[in-house]
């Protein structure tokens, strides 16, 4: 359940910190987005000497919530943080592992 | 499909029940339902809440060694597909199920019995003791068993009176 304002934890070595979530990308007025919905976030924190800077605004996808994810088999899987995965405008990580 | 344990009472979860919680070291915790997951945000352990597994197993209350657990191991290679040893499995489930509850019950009996014997022990001892509370000491230097004297009461013969009051 991010929406804007969320600040959400950089699951990859793209070089981003932290990320805070301004839009969700889908549907207009769309409320809460969850494992698997791109947003479009700014950067808030940012590794020392990294392509990324402070205060970019770059999109990524959600990786991981601690709003449970419901599958289809009945399966719930809660995380202990959220977190998302830098991309870029075709869809591709910016980084090069997943952490 | 999979047959997971509660990670807090170790009771087993099928499919379609309960919550997983994966902690960021990637460690993932199952859990049957709400009451096992609330505990475990509450951060309890499960050797100390008294209705877990794990507290009977620790505390002996079940039984914890025995070659019925051997069969029940984790296994991650999967098998061919056979439909003997399919067959042959099942069947094995069933009565490895049965025997090891027998043992259990047992394990639980024999854990009882011994309250049984102790109770035995504790009411002779009182008897001997506090006889003179409820036999007088001269009727028990006449008949020295513990056991009190028997009392016939005669009752009065009016039950053949009947009573219309209550009759309709």
């Amino acid at each position: 359940m991010i929406q804007s304002q969320t600040h959400l934890n950089v699951a990859d070595n793209s070089g981003a910190r932290e990320l805070m979530c301004i839009r969700i990308i889908g549907t207009s007025n769309r409320r809460y987005a969850h494992i698997g919905d791109v947003i479009v976030a700014v950067i808030k924190e940012a590794a020392p000497n990294s392509p990324l800077e402070r205060s970019e605004v770059i999109r990524a996808v959600i990786v991981r919530t601690c709003k449970e994810l419901k599958r289809d088999n009945g399966m719930i899987i809660r995380y202990d943080d959220n977190a998302a995965v830098v991309i870029d405008q075709e869809g591709n990580p910016k980084g090069t592992r997943i952490l | 499909m999979r047959l997971e344990k509660c990670w807090f009472c170790s009771s087993t979860v099928y499919p379609g029940h309960g919550i997983q919680f994966v902690r960021n070291d990637a460690k993932i915790f199952r859990f049957c339902r709400s009451k096992c997951h609330k505990n475990f945000k509450m951060k309890r352990n499960p050797r100390k809440v008294k209705w877990t597994k794990a507290y009977r197993r620790l505390h002996g209350k079940d039984m914890t060694q025995d070659s019925t657990f051997e069969f029940e191991r984790k296994r991650n290679r999967p098998e061919r597909y056979d439909r003997n040893l399919a067959e042959n499995t099942l069947k094995a489930i069933k009565k490895i199920d049965k025997v090891r509850s027998n043992r259990e019950a047992k394990h639980i009996e024999k854990r009882m019995k011994v309250k049984k014997s102790k109770e035995r022990r504790e009411a002779a001892k009182e008897l001997e003791q506090s006889i003179h509370l409820v036999k007088p000491p001269s009727v028990l230097a006449q008949d020295p068993s513990l056991t009190l004297p028997k009392i016939k009461v005669k009752v009065s013969q009016q039950q053949t009176e009947e009573n219309h009051a209550m009759e309709e």
